[in-house]
C-alpha cells in the first residue's frame, strides 16, 4: 500500500512536467486559434479581438499558471472553439477508447496465448513456423489496412456488423459489442502478434530451465508443467509488453477510430491539435499521461501477483 | 506414447481456447444479425422516417453569426430559415420575408414578414427578432460583418415590418440574406444560453436540434410546429466521416443514405451502380492560388501572366479530379448567374507566348518561387502537378506545406509568393470577386490594385440588373486575365450520392442540403 502511495506521489512531478511540455509544444506549433476559428473571411480586427477574448495575448507563463490553477481544482478548462467543458468532451470520448483498448487486448490475449504456447511447445515444427509466419504478417500488415478490409468485407459485402454507429454499453450492450468487434479484431491482430512472439520467446527460455526438467522428471504431466510452472514464469515480459501496449493504445487508436467512426479519445486529440484548441489538447494530453502512469502502476502491481518473489518496494528475495 | 499424450493435452488447451474464441465470435455474429433491424443497415419502417446523412467534416459552429465553415451550413440550413432563400433554379425569393420593396435610389429595403411564425422555443419571430439578428451579425467578432457593412441603420416601424437603410446601393444584399446572414436565431435562446448557444441552436426551421457528440454525430428532430409545411422526416442524424472512402463504405453498407462527397476515383463506378444516385452539379466556388503582387518575383506582371498561362487546367482536372470539377479561368462557375463561357474557358498553354512573357519580364531562363499550400493530400497533389507544368518553362516552383491557420495568416499578411487558397463560393457574384480584387479588400491577399477594376467592381454593386452586372464583371475578368493577381484553376462540383430509396432530393447551387421535403421509401 505504501508502495502504491509512493508511486502515486512520484507521478505528480511526472504529470507536472508533461503538462509544461504539452503546453509549450502546442503553443510552439504555428497557427493562431483565433485565425482558425474565424476562418478565411476574418478581418485582422476580429482576429485581434478574439485573441484577446480568449486570453491568448497574455504572456505564456500567465496563461499556464491560470490553466494549472483550474486543473488543480479538477477543471480542465473550456474548449477555445466553442466554450464546451473539456472535462465533458473527455468524458464523452474516454470510455469509447478505454473499451476499445480493453477489447483489443482481450482479442490479442485470445489469439496470442494459444499460438504462443503452441509455437513454444512445438519449437521448430510446422506449427511453430506457421505461428511465427502469422505473427510476422500480423506485425507487418498495418491495422488500418486490416480495418478497411474488414469494413468492406463485413459491413459492405455481408452486412454482419455495422460500419459505424457507436452505442454506449449501458444503452444497449449487444449493439455496443457489435460496434466493437471489428475494430478490436483489426487492432488486436497486431497486438496479438507482438504478444505471441514475446510469449513464445519467454516460454522457450523457461522450458530450458532446470526446474522444468525437474518437474518433468518428477513425472508431472506436460500440461501441468506448461500451466503451473512454465507459463507463470514466462508471464513477466508478457505483462510488461502488454502494459506498454495498453498505454500505447489509449492514445494510438486514432486510425481505427477514424475507419470505424468511433467517437474516441484519440480522434479528439487529433481534431483539437488541428483546430489549435489549446485547452482541449492540454486536457487530453494530461489525461493520456495519467492513463500511462496508471497502467504502469497496475503492471508493477501485477508483477508481484505473478511472481511473489518480486517485492514492490524494490528489493528482491 | 508419453509425447502423444503431452501433445494431446496441449491440443486440448488450444482447442478450448479456440472454442471460447469461436463462441465469442459466434455470439457477436448472432448479435449482429439479431440487432440489424435496429441499425440503419436494414431498411425498416423505423428507418424510413430517420435519415442518416454522411458529412465529410464535423461542423465547428452551428451559430450563423459565428460560422466560418461551409459544412456548418449543411446542418444549419435545416435548423434555421433565412429571410430570403435560394431556389433549385438559382433564383432568390422571399422566405421568412413575405414580400418586400426597394426604394428607387436603392437605399431603402422594406421587408414585410410572415406573421404567426415562432422559433422552436416558442419565441415569436418578428421585426425585433430580425433587428436583433442583423445587429448580432454586424458585431465585431462575426464573420458576417464584412458582408453587411453597407447597412446604415435598421428600423422596425411595426411588429412585422423591417426597414433597412443603406449607406449606398448594394445589389448583393438579398442574396446575402439568403445565406448565413439571413438565418434567424431565437433571441431568447441567445440571451439564455450566451456563448453556449452554439451548442444548443434554436431557429424557426423544419428541424430542431436534439443532441450532438462532437466528431461523431448531430441529431435533428422534426419541428412539429413548422410554419411552412410539415417536414417528411421525423429525424435526421448527421454522421461525421473524416475519411471520404470510409464515408462511401458507410453509404454502401446502408449506415447512411446520403453522403456529401465521393472520392473522384470512385465517381464513375458509383454513378453506374443502379442502387445509388449521384448528383454531380456545378458548385459556386473555385480553387486557385494568389500571386503576391507586392514582392518579387510577382510584382512583375509579365511573370504573373506567364504562370497564369503555363498551366493546363484541363489536364489538371482530368488527372486529379476525374469528373468532380471543371476547368476554370474566372471566379464565376457555370452555376453563377454571371457565368460567361468565353471568360471562364482557360487557354491551352502556348510555349512561344509564355517564353515571350518571361523575356519581357526579364527572366528569359525562368525563375523560382515558393508556393504555400495547406497540409492536405489533394492540395499537395495539385501543387505537384502545377510544379511539373511550370517546370517545362523553366519556372521552378517549391512547395511549402503549412497548417491551414498559418496559411491563412500568411495570406492575410501578404507573407508569401504564391498561396494556394480557394473559395467555397457565395450566392451573389459580388461575394466571389469584390473583396478579392478591390484595392485593400479584406480578401485581397495579393495586394492587387487597379483603379479601373475598383471602379467596375463598385459600379457592379450599385446596378440592380444582373445582365448589366454580368457585362461589368466580364470587363473585370478580362483585365484580371492580363494582370493575374490570382490564378483560377477549376470549379469544384457539388457532389452528393444517395440510395435510390431516397426521394425529394434537389441540388442547389450553393451545395447545401435542404431536407424538408426529402423522404425514404
Amino acid at each position: 500500500m505504501a508502495y502504491i502511495v509512493r508511486r502515486v506521489l512520484t507521478a505528480i512531478p511526472v504529470l507536472w512536467i508533461v503538462s509544461i511540455i504539452v503546453f509549450l509544444l502546442i503553443h510552439l506549433i504555428p497557427g493562431n486559434p483565433a485565425q482558425v476559428i474565424l476562418g478565411q473571411d476574418a478581418t485582422p480586427t476580429a482576429i485581434a479581438a478574439l485573441t484577446a477574448q480568449l486570453g491568448l495575448n497574455k504572456p505564456l507563463p500567465i496563461q499556464y499558471i491560470q490553466w494549472l490553477g483550474q486543473v488543480l481544482q479538477g477543471n480542465l478548462g473550456k474548449s477555445l472553439l466553442d466554450g464546451e467543458s473539456v472535462n465533458h468532451l473527455i468524458m464523452q470520448r474516454l470510455p469509447v477508447t478505454v473499451e476499445l483498448a480493453v477489447c483489443t487486448i482481450l482479442v490479442a490475449l485470445l489469439i496470442a496465448f494459444p499460438m504462443g504456447i503452441l509455437a513454444a511447445v512445438f519449437r521448430g515444427k510446422w506449427l511453430d513456423v506457421t505461428a511465427l509466419f502469422s505473427a510476422t504478417v500480423g506485425i507487418a500488415v498495418p491495422p488500418f489496412w486490416i480495418g478497411i478490409l474488414f469494413l468492406l468485407l463485413f459491413t459492405v459485402r455481408v452486412h454482419w456488423f455495422p460500419s459505424s454507429g457507436y452505442v454506449p454499453i449501458w444503452q444497449n450492450p449487444l449493439q455496443n459489442l457489435q460496434s466493437m468487434v471489428l475494430p478490436a479484431v483489426a487492432t488486436g491482430i497486431r497486438e496479438a502478434a507482438v504478444l505471441m512472439r514475446m510469449l513464445r520467446g519467454a516460454l522457450l527460455d523457461v522450458l530450458d530451465m532446470d526446474f522444468i526438467r525437474t518437474a518433468r522428471a518428477k513425472g508431472m504431466s506436460g500440461y501441468g508443467v506448461i500451466i503451473h510452472h512454465a507459463l507463470k514464469n514466462a508471464l513477466i515480459p508478457v505483462i510488461t509488453t502488454g502494459g506498454l501496449q495498453i498505454a500505447g493504445l489509449l492514445g494510438g487508436l486514432v486510425i481505427t477510430e477514424t475507419i470505424f467512426s468511433l467517437p474516441g479519445f484519440g480522434s479528439l486529440l487529433v481534431q483539437s491539435v488541428f483546430s489549435r484548441d489549446y485547452t482541449t489538447v492540454q486536457g487530453t494530453a494530461l489525461i493520456a499521461a495519467v492513463a500511462v502512469v496508471l497502467v504502469n502502476l497496475v503492471v508493477d502491481v501485477l508483477y508481484s501477483v505473478v511472481d511473489p518473489r518480486i517485492q514492490l518496494g524494490g528489493r528482491s528475495a | 506414447m508419453r509425447k502423444v499424450k503431452h501433445a494431446a493435452k496441449i491440443f486440448g488447451i488450444i482447442a478450448t481456447a479456440g472454442l471460447l474464441t469461436a463462441c465469442g465470435s459466434q455470439s457477436s455474429g448472432s448479435n449482429a444479425s439479431s440487432n440489424s433491424s435496429t441499425t440503419p443497415a436494414a431498411n425498416t419502417s423505423a428507418s424510413t422516417s430517420t435519415l442518416y446523412v454522411g458529412l465529410s467534416a464535423d461542423p465547428p459552429k452551428l451559430d450563423p453569426a459565428l460560422s466560418s465553415a461551409l459544412v456548418d451550413r449543411q446542418v444549419m440550413m435545416n435548423i434555421y430559415d433565412t429571410l430570403f432563400r435560394l431556389t433549385s433554379t438559382k433564383s432568390i425569393v422571399p422566405d421568412l420575408v413575405k414580400n418586400y420593396t426597394v426604394s428607387n435610389n436603392g437605399l431603402t429595403y422594406t421587408f414585410y414578414l410572415h406573421q404567426h411564425v415562432t422559433f422552436q422555443d416558442g419565441t415569436p419571430f418578428n421585426a425585433a427578432a430580425v433587428k436583433f439578428n442583423l445587429e448580432r451579425d454586424m458585431s465585431k467578432l462575426s464573420p458576417r460583418r464584412s458582408s453587411l457593412l453597407d447597412i446604415a441603420s435598421i428600423d422596425t416601424p411595426s411588429n412585422d415590418t423591417v426597414v433597412l437603410h443603406l449607406k449606398q446601393p448594394f445589389s448583393p444584399l438579398l442574396a446575402i440574406l439568403a445565406g448565413r446572414a439571413g438565418m434567424m436565431v431565437s433571441p431568447t435562446a441567445v440571451q439564455k444560453e450566451g456563448a453556449n448557444f452554439v451548442n444548443d441552436p434554436v431557429g424557426t426551421g423544419p428541424f430542431m436540434f436534439k443532441d450532438r457528440i462532437k466528431g461523431d454525430h448531430i441529431t435533428l428532430i422534426r419541428n412539429p410546429h413548422y410554419w411552412n409545411g410539415e417536414p417528411k422526416l421525423k429525424k435526421i442524424v448527421f454522421k461525421i466521416f473524416t475519411d471520404p472512402n470510409v464515408e462511401l463504405a458507410n453509404l454502401e453498407s446502408g449506415a447512411v443514405q446520403i453522403i456529401d462527397t465521393v472520392p473522384p476515383q470512385q465517381l464513375s463506378s458509383l454513378s453506374s451502380n443502379p442502387a445509388y444516385v449521384v448528383s454531380n452539379t456545378p458548385g459556386l466556388g473555385y480553387q486557385g492560388f494568389y500571386l503576391n503582387c507586392l514582392t518579387p518575383p510577382f510584382n512583375n506582371v509579365d511573370l504573373r501572366e506567364a504562370v497564369n498561362l503555363a498551366i493546363n487546367r484541363q489536364t489538371l482536372v482530368n488527372a486529379m479530379l476525374k469528373g468532380s470539377a471543371v476547368p476554370g479561368y474566372s471566379p464565376f462557375s457555370p452555376a453563377s448567374p454571371v457565368y460567361s463561357v468565353s471568360e471562364d474557358t482557360p487557354p491551352t498553354p502556348n510555349a512561344t507566348e509564355i517564353h515571350a512573357l518571361l523575356v519581357k519580364g526579364g527572366k528569359p531562363n525562368g525563375f523560382s518561387f515558393t508556393m504555400q499550400t495547406a497540409n492536405d493530400p489533394v492540395d499537395q497533389q495539385i501543387a505537384t502537378i502545377i510544379q511539373s507544368m511550370l517546370g517545362q518553362y523553366g519556372i521552378k516552383m517549391n512547395i511549402e506545406q503549412l497548417e491551414f491557420g498559418t496559411l491563412l495568416g500568411n495570406a492575410d499578411n501578404h507573407n508569401f509568393q504564391g498561396s494556394m487558397l480557394g473559395w467555397s463560393g457565395r450566392l451573389d457574384p459580388d461575394q466571389d470577386i469584390y473583396s478579392f480584387l478591390i484595392t485593400n479588400g479584406s480578401l485581397n491577399n495579393s495586394g492587387y490594385s487597379n483603379p479601373q477594376v475598383d471602379a467596375l467592381l463598385n459600379e457592379a454593386r450599385q446596378v440592380s440588373s444582373m445582365s448589366e452586372r454580368k457585362a461589368l464583371y466580364k470587363q473585370v475578368i478580362n483585365i484580371v486575365h492580363q494582370d493575374a493577381p490570382y490564378v483560377y484553376l477549376y470549379h469544384q462540383n457539388n457532389i452528393f450520392a444517395y440510395t435510390n430509396k431516397l426521394h425529394g432530393f434537389k441540388a442547389y447551387a450553393d451545395g447545401v442540403l435542404r431536407l424538408q421535403n426529402v423522404y425514404l421509401s
